[in-house]
C-alpha cells in the first residue's frame, strides 16, 4: 500500500499543486446478518477496496478514486484529480487557505477489543439472532420481528505530500431487535436497545453479547402489542423527559449538524443545508440553558467517532462545543477552521471510505451529565410525559424547527411513571428547546449511543458517529399524539 | 478527450456456475460505474469528485438457504472467492421456503434503451464547464446572490447472470443538476431553486436551471404564515418527494408481506381522482432508463395507480414467492439497510395534466406554493403519514396570485390524503433524481395539506 501511495503522490506532484494526500482503505468490510420472521432477510458479507487521491492547487481541490489497487489505475486517478483541481480553479477568485496542523509520521491506531467479529464464525451470531427474533413473537398482534447484527472493519493507510503517514484498523459492531404489531392501520414498533438497528460501538463481539437481546426480546414484543391498545399521547404544552437514546438523536440533529463549520459557511447550502449559527456568533451565541454542556470527543472509548487521526492527518481531540449554554466551539476541518481564523483544525474531517473525500463530520458529540438521578428528575414533574426510542425525525435545513416521534411514551403523574401512550410526537425550535432544559440526569443515566447512519455530502457519504447522553427534562414543550 | 471506462466482469459467470456443486444455485450482479460530481457553493467550485467503481455481488442458494457476498475484485479468482464466502454464509442461514429459484432467461426485454455516449464519457473539464454554466447564469441573473448546487454526470453498467442460464446487462447514462440562489442579506434569507435530471447531459440545460433559480428567488423578505390546513400548489420536486414515500409505503412488497403497507386494504379501490395515473417504468425514455433490475428481470411499465385506482405492489423473486404474486422486476441492490425497503418502484412517472403553473395558482385561489421539501420522514406507515419542512421558495397565494414569500412550514400529512385531494396537474413534467430513484412528475394542486408548525426563516 505504501508503494501505491508513493506512486500517487509522485504523479500528483505537478506544477500548481501545493498539496496532495492519499488514503487507501483495503479491505473495508461490512457484515450484516438479519433474521426477519424466522427467515434470513439479509446475510451479506461485503469486502471492498478503494484508493482516493486529493490534491489542492492554490485555488481549488480535486479528488479522484478507483477500486483498482494497481499502479496503472492509481497513476490515472492521480492525474485526473489534478485535472479536476485545475479545471475547478478556473472559476475561483480566492486562494484556498488551510490551517497548519502538526501531522503524524508513521503512527498506528487500532480498535481495542476482546472478540474480533471478523475472526470468529458467523454461526453463533446467527443463532443469537434467531433466538432473539423468535422471542419477539409473544403475541398474535406481533406481525413482524427483526433481529440484526452489523459489523464494519476499516483498514486504512494515509500518506501526504507533507510527509505525513499513519495506518489504522477500526472495528465497529452493533445489534438490535424490533417487533412490529399491527391492527388495521394501527402499526406499532418497539425496538431494543434502540431503533434503526439497535446500538453500535467501536468494540468486538463482546459488545453485542452485552446487549442481551435474547432476554430483552419477549418484553419488547409484549410492549409492541400493548401499544396497540394504549391511548394516543395527549396534546399540549407539557413537561417532557427524554430518555437517553432519544436525547442522543436530539443532540445529533439540533447541535451536531448545526455546529459543522462547513454548513455554517454555506458549503452544504445546496444539499444538506446551512445552520442557524453564524460564524460571527461562535463564542457568544446563547444555545441553551446554563445546564447545557456539549463536547466533541474523538477520544471517547467505544465511540464510533473515535480514531487516532482524522482523514487530514489531524490528531483526535476533545473540544468543548457548548459550555454552560454558550456556543464556544465548532466541528471543523483544516480549510473551514482557517476560514474562521483558527490556527488549528478541530480534527473532524472524515470520509466514509477511500472512495470519498473528507468532509466536516461529527465524532462523538456528547451532552455532559448533570447531578440528578432518574427518580429525582421525575420528582419535579407534576404532569408530563417520558419519551424514548426514536420513531421518526425531521429538522429544517438550518437546524431550527424539529419534530421527533418516538416509539413509546409514558405519562408522568406526580413524579411517577404511569401508563403507555402511543404515537407521541414533540416539536420545537432549537435554542428555545435547549433553553427549556431545567434538569439533566447524572452519570448513572448516561449512555454512549452509536448512530451508524449519518448522511451528508454529494456523492453521499454515511458516517458512523456516537453521542453520549443522560436523561434530561424540558419544560413547556409542544407534545401531541400522531 | 480521454474516455472514462467502466470495468467489466473479467471472470466468466458461466464458468463459475459450472464449478458449483449440484444443488447449489446463484446469481452474480456487477455494477460498474464512472461518474463526475462537481459541487459548488459561495460562487465557486469547492468539491469536484471523480469516481470509478465496480461492485460485484454473488447470491448463493443452497437448499433454500440464501446469502450474499459483495466485493470489488472482478477477476476470475475474485468471483470464486466471492462465491465461496456467499456459500459459507448460506450454509448457516435459515431455510427460505418461498424462494422460487433463479429465473430462467425467457421473455423479451424492452429493446434498446436511450443512452448518451457523450454523457457517459464527459471529461473532468467538460463536467466542470456544465457547473460553470449553472453558476454563471444564476450569478448574472441575480447579482450579489450566493449560489450553490451540483452537477453530476456518469454511466453505470449493470450485469446479472445466474445459474439458470440468464445473462443480461443494461448500460445507462445519467446527468443531473440542481442550483440554489440565496440572498443572505435578507433576514430571513430568500431563496430560489431549480433542478432536473436527464439521461443526456446535453438536454439538461444548465444555464436554464441557473436562470430559473434566480427568477424564482423572491425579492422581498419572507413573512410568517400560521400553521394549519391550506390549499397548496406543489412544484415538481415536492411532488417527487411525496411519490417516493408513496412508493415505499404503499407499493413496496415488504409492507404488504408484513401488513404495514398504507395501501394494504385499498388495492383495486379508488385512492385519487381520475386524473391521477402513476406508473413505474424503468424502460421509458422519460426517466433515467434501466433495462433490467438487480435480479436480471426485464423492466417494464408497471401501473401503480390507474385513473385514481390503486394497483398492486411491485416484487422481486423472493417477495413474489412469499406473496404468491407476479414477478414485476423491482429487485433492489442486496445491501438495502435493515432489510426494510425490499422491492420498491424507483422509476416513477406521474401522468401530466394540462395546466401551467399560473393556472394551478389561479385555481388554488388562496393557499401556499411549495417548491420543495426537506428531511421528509415517516411518522405513521400504516396511514401513510409523513413529515418534512418546506424549503428554498415557499410563497403565499392570495386571490389566485403569488403575492409574497412565506417563512418555511412543517407539514405532517398522509400522502394518501394529499393524493386524494389532487385537483389539478401541471402539463410540463421533469425528471428528478436523488441518486437512487428517478421521479418524473408535473406540479400538482392539492385541496388540503396540513402544516403543523412554522420555522423562523
Amino acid at each position: 500500500m505504501e508503494d501505491l501511495i508513493r506512486t500517487a503522490l509522485m504523479v500528483a506532484e505537478q506544477p500548481g499543486v501545493v498539496h496532495a494526500d492519499v488514503r487507501v482503505v483495503a479491505p473495508s468490510r461490512f457484515v450484516q446478518l438479519a433474521v426477519r420472521n424466522g427467515a434470513a432477510s439479509a446475510l451479506t458479507d461485503a469486502r471492498t477496496e478503494a484508493l482516493g487521491v486529493r490534491v489542492r492547487t492554490e485555488r481549488a481541490w480535486g479528488f479522484a478514486t478507483t477500486c483498482e489497487l494497481r499502479p496503472g489505475p492509481v497513476r490515472e486517478v492521480a492525474r485526473l484529480a489534478v485535472r479536476l483541481a485545475r479545471a475547478a480553479g478556473r472559476h475561483a477568485r480566492e486562494p484556498v487557505r488551510v490551517t497548519d496542523d502538526p501531522v503524524p509520521h508513521g503512527g498506528r491506531y487500532e480498535t481495542r477489543m476482546r472478540r474480533d467479529p471478523f475472526a470468529m464464525p458467523f454461526e453463533p451470531v446467527l443463532e443469537l439472532l434467531t433466538a432473539a427474533e423468535n422471542g419477539l413473537h409473544v403475541a398474535r398482534a406481533v406481525k413482524s420481528g427483526l433481529a440484526t447484527f452489523e459489523a464494519w472493519e476499516e483498514n486504512k493507510w494515509y500518506g501526504s505530500s507533507d510527509g505525513a503517514s499513519y495506518t489504522s484498523r477500526i472495528v465497529h459492531v452493533g445489534a438490535g431487535v424490533s417487533a412490529t404489531a399491527v391492527r388495521g392501520s394501527n402499526v406499532q414498533t418497539r425496538s431494543v436497545p434502540s431503533s434503526f438497528g439497535g446500538d453500535f460501538s467501536q468494540a468486538g463481539f463482546e459488545f453485542v453479547e452485552g446487549l442481551d437481546l435474547v432476554r430483552a426480546a419477549p418484553e419488547t414484543g409484549r410492549e409492541a402489542a400493548a401499544l396497540l391498545d394504549a391511548p394516543v399521547c395527549p396534546t399540549g404544552p407539557t413537561t417532557l423527559v427524554l430518555g437517553s437514546s432519544q436525547l442522543a438523536l436530539q443532540v445529533h440533529e439540533s447541535v451536531g449538524h448545526a455546529v459543522e463549520l462547513d454548513r455554517i459557511f454555506g458549503s452544504e447550502a445546496g444539499f444538506a443545508g446551512t445552520s442557524w449559527v453564524s460564524p460571527q456568533k461562535v463564542g457568544t451565541l446563547r444555545y441553551g440553558s446554563d445546564l447545557m454542556n456539549v463536547v466533541a470527543d474523538a477520544t471517547e472509548p467505544g465511540g464510533l467517532g473515535t480514531f487516532g487521526w482524522d482523514d487530514e492527518g489531524v490528531r483526535a481531540r476533545r473540544t468543548s462545543i457548548v459550555r454552560r449554554g454558550t456556543l464556544v466551539g465548532t466541528l471543523s476541518s483544516r480549510e473551514s477552521a482557517a476560514e474562521l481564523g483558527l490556527e488549528r483544525s478541530g480534527g473532524t474531517a472524515r470520509a466514509s471510505g477511500g472512495d470519498r473525500a473528507p468532509l466536516v463530520r461529527m465524532t462523538n458529540v456528547n451532552l455532559e451529565p448533570g447531578e440528578l438521578g432518574f427518580d429525582e428528575l421525575l420528582e419535579g414533574v407534576h404532569e408530563g410525559v417520558y419519551l424514548e426510542t426514536n420513531r421518526s425525525w425531521s429538522i429544517d435545513d438550518r437546524r431550527l424547527n424539529f419534530q421527533f416521534g418516538t416509539e413509546v411514551g409514558r405519562r408522568i403523574v406526580r413524579g411517577e411513571l404511569g401508563g403507555l401512550v402511543r404515537n407521541p410526537i414533540y416539536a420545537g425550535v432549537t435554542p428555545e428547546f435547549w433553553a427549556s432544559m431545567d434538569a439533566v440526569g447524572d452519570r448513572s443515566t448516561r449512555r454512549l449511543w452509536g448512530l451508524p447512519n449519518c448522511g451528508k455530502g454529494q456523492p453521499g457519504q454515511v458516517a458512523r458517529v456516537s453521542h453520549a447522553a443522560p436523561v434530561a427534562r424540558f419544560r413547556h414543550v409542544t407534545v401531541r399524539g400522531g | 478527450m480521454p474516455k472514462r471506462r467502466s470495468r467489466r466482469v473479467a471472470g466468466d459467470p458461466a464458468t463459475l456456475f459450472s464449478k458449483l456443486p449440484e444443488g447449489t444455485g446463484g446469481d452474480i450482479r456487477s455494477v460498474s460505474s464512472a461518474s463526475i460530481t462537481i459541487r459548488f457553493a459561495n460562487g465557486r467550485i469547492h468539491q469536484p469528485h471523480l469516481e470509478r467503481s465496480t461492485q460485484i455481488s454473488f447470491r448463493a442458494a443452497e437448499g433454500g438457504r440464501l446469502a450474499t457476498a459483495t466485493g470489488s475484485d472482478a477477476s476470475a479468482e475474485g468471483l470464486l472467492s466471492l462465491a465461496g464466502r456467499a456459500r459459507s454464509l448460506a450454509r448457516i442461514a435459515p431455510v427460505e421456503p418461498k424462494f422460487p429459484g433463479f429465473a430462467a432467461p425467457k421473455g423479451r426485454g424492452p429493446g434498446r434503451l436511450v443512452y448518451s455516449k457523450a454523457t457517459a464519457e464527459l471529461s473532468p473539464e467538460g463536467a466542470t464547464r456544465l457547473a460553470e454554466e449553472v453558476l454563471d447564469a444564476a450569478a448574472s441573473d441575480a447579482p450579489g446572490s450566493r449560489v450553490a448546487g451540483v452537477v453530476f454526470v456518469g454511466n453505470e453498467q449493470l450485469r446479472v447472470a445466474n445459474s439458470s442460464g440468464l445473462d443480461r446487462s443494461s448500460t445507462h447514462s445519467m446527468a443531473y443538476a440542481s442550483v440554489l440562489v440565496q440572498r443572505p442579506d435578507h433576514d430571513p434569507p430568500v431563496a430560489g431553486w431549480s433542478e432536473a435530471a436527464h439521461w443526456d447531459a446535453a438536454r439538461l440545460g444548465p444555464a436554464r436551471l441557473g436562470r430559473e433559480a434566480a427568477e424564482r428567488m423572491a425579492r422581498t423578505t419572507p413573512e410568517p404564515v400560521a400553521p394549519g390546513p391550506y390549499r397548496v400548489v406543489l412544484r415538481g420536486p415536492a411532488v417527487a418527494d411525496l411519490l417516493r414515500f408513496l412508493a415505499h409505503l404503499g407499493f413496496g412488497a415488504n409492507g404488504e408481506v408484513e401488513g404495514w403497507s398504507c395501501l394494504a386494504r385499498q388495492r383495486g379501490k379508488r385512492v385519487a381522482p381520475d386524473s391521477v395515473t402513476l406508473v413505474d417504468d424503468a424502460s421509458s425514455r422519460e426517466t433515467i432508463p434501466q433495462g433490467i433490475d438487480y435480479e436480471g428481470t426485464w423492466t417494464a411499465r408497471t401501473p401503480l395507480i390507474e385513473k385514481g385506482v390503486a394497483g398492486d405492489v411491485v416484487t422481486d423473486l423472493l417477495t413474489a414467492g412469499r406473496l404468491g404474486r407476479k414477478l414485476t422486476g423491482h429487485a433492489q441492490p442486496p445491501e438495502a439497510p435493515w432489510g426494510d425497503y425490499g422491492p420498491t418502484p424507483s422509476h416513477l412517472l406521474l401522468e401530466p395534466g394540462d395546466a401551467d403553473e399560473d393556472e394551478l395558482v389561479r385555481e388554488t385561489r388562496n393557499g401556499i406554493l411549495v417548491t420543495r421539501f426537506h428531511y421528509v420522514r415517516v411518522v405513521d406507515p400504516g396511514k401513510g403519514v409523513i413529515t418534512g419542512m418546506t424549503r428554498d421558495g415557499t410563497y403565499v397565494i392570495e386571490n389566485g396570485e403569488v403575492v409574497r414569500p412565506a417563512r418555511n412550514l412543517r407539514f405532517t400529512e398522509s400522502v394518501l390524503t394529499a393524493l386524494r385531494g389532487a385537483t389539478l396537474l401541471g402539463k410540463a413534467r421533469r425528471t428528478y433524481f436523488d441518486g437512487g430513484s428517478a421521479v418524473t412528475a408535473p406540479s400538482m394542486a392539492v385541496r388540503s395539506f396540513r402544516f403543523t408548525s412554522a420555522t423562523l426563516f
